[in-house]
């Protein structure tokens, strides 16, 4: 199986390839877009943190939440100004940058800006999303839905390659455990990395408790650490998370979103047990431990 | 009597692409009624076979769900070196194979290409035909 990389970066910003054997990248930033100052200050201050660590990063943030559990949540700025600060993000910190799109229509502005796209994971067998995604020209981040098994995600990867994409990312956030619940199957990894597609954890939304909250999703984020070192350990080519300097009063995903103080110490650990990955596998060569056939 | 008398067309037989699914693949061996399917590459070349024996041992011996063997590409569990017989080789070397190995159907090759397949059943009628 070839083992492809993904190249994310156009233009005047860093270049950030993801893939095995590669340092680990991290895809971070506020679930969404609040204001234009907090863009600015979570970029610069998550680029001091990266920087600091010696990790390769890709800003995240989006415009438009359009999975909101409560009518009356915050949606975002919208595609028009959110595109905007994005625009500016990556001008004024040289950054690579990823948002979602969640209507097959966006697709073609948010490509024109960003540096990567992401398919949401509610959405990720939309063949309308998936086309879109894929006629950016953009790499792609494609989320496993809860609902989906790792092998299905298979069907969605043909899509996007039906569609002239080959620069995809898989990413995993967690499978549903019944109601309200998420757990993550950590053979996810090695099943969808099979593609020959880069493997991403999503460690934020993985402790998310899905809509637990009656109108609003809650999460434990004490197990972020936890579920870092594991799939860090485990294999994964890039490392999500969302970060936020003051979770209470983030305007998305609250109770899942990291607060900026922790992330040195994760981001540290993830680095470091990745680069321990890469040196037991220069050690020891490739895992041998064969299917039955 | 030779081989390309009797053999099946590539359209009587499932003939599949490496990358269509385990799945699509036993659907083909339905609708063709035959417990044979031969994996080619975009020039007809026979890269491995698919029998229903071979399908019986994989689904007792892979200890994976089978919505997972599903979707895995076929060749992933093919097998990759069949015995074949050669379109200019005598009827006779066809059946002495099939006798030795307990089979009854062989991709018919032309140079590693496939041509056809020679199956039990119309191999016997022709023979008793011929008599």
């Amino acid at each position: 199986m070839e083992r492809k990389v993904v190249n994310v970066g156009y233009g005047k910003v860093r270049r950030v390839s993801i893939g095995e054997r590669l340092p680990l990248v991290f895809i971070g930033g506020p679930c969404a877009i609040e204001s234009r100052e907090h863009a600015f200050k979570m970029a610069k201050d998550i680029e001091v943190i990266c920087q600091k660590i010696g990790i390769d990063w890709i800003y995240k943030s989006c415009y438009d939440k359009d999975c909101r559990s409560s009518p009356t949540s915050f949606h975002g700025v919208g595609i028009d100004e959110g595109l905007k600060i994005l625009s500016d993000v990556r001008d004024e910190f040289g950054l690579p940058v990823v948002s979602d799109f969640s209507d097959s229509t966006w697709g073609p502005s948010t490509g024109e800006v960003c540096d990567l796209v992401q398919v949401p994971a509610y959405l990720c067998r939309q063949t309308s999303i998936l086309r879109s995604a894929a006629k950016t020209g953009k790499p792609v981040l494609l989320k496993k839905g809860q609902f989906m098994s790792p092998w299905n995600m298979k069907n969605s990867v043909r899509k996007l390659e039906s569609h002239g994409c080959n620069q995809i990312i898989l990413a995993d956030r967690g499978t549903f455990f019944g109601y309200n619940m998420l757990v993550n199957d950590m053979t996810c990894f090695p099943i969808m990395a099979a593609t020959g597609y880069p493997v991403c954890f999503d460690a934020g939304h993985s402790i998310q408790l899905p809509t637990s909250m009656g109108n609003i999703s809650g999460g434990q984020r004490e197990f972020i650490p936890h579920l870092v070192r594991s799939a860090t350990a485990n294999g994964i080519n890039a490392l999500f998370m969302e970060v936020h300097d003051n979770p209470d009063k983030a305007l998305s995903d609250a109770n899942t979103v990291l607060d900026i103080k922790y992330l040195e110490n994760i981001l540290y650990q993830a680095k470091k047990v990745h680069e321990l990955r890469l040196e037991l596998l220069d050690k020891l060569g490739e895992d041998n431990v064969h299917p039955k056939k | 009597m030779n081989i390309k008398d009797v053999m099946l067309s590539l359209d009587k037989f499932p003939v599949v692409t490496k990358d269509v699914i385990f799945k699509e693949v036993l659907e083909e061996m339905g609708n063709k009624k035959l417990g044979i399917a031969c994996v080619v590459d975009e020039n007809y070349k026979l890269l491995g076979i698919l029998t229903d024996g071979d399908i019986r041992r994989k689904i007792l011996s892979i200890q994976k769900p089978l919505s997972s063997i599903f979707i895995d590409d076929c060749l992933d569990h093919a097998i990759l070196s069949p015995k074949t017989i050669s379109i200019d080789d005598p009827i006779i070397m066809a059946v002495n194979l099939m006798g030795e190995n307990k089979i009854w159907d062989l991709p018919v090759v032309e140079n590693g290409i496939l041509k056809g397949l020679l199956h039990l059943h119309p191999l016997v009628n022709s023979l008793l035909k011929s008599k």
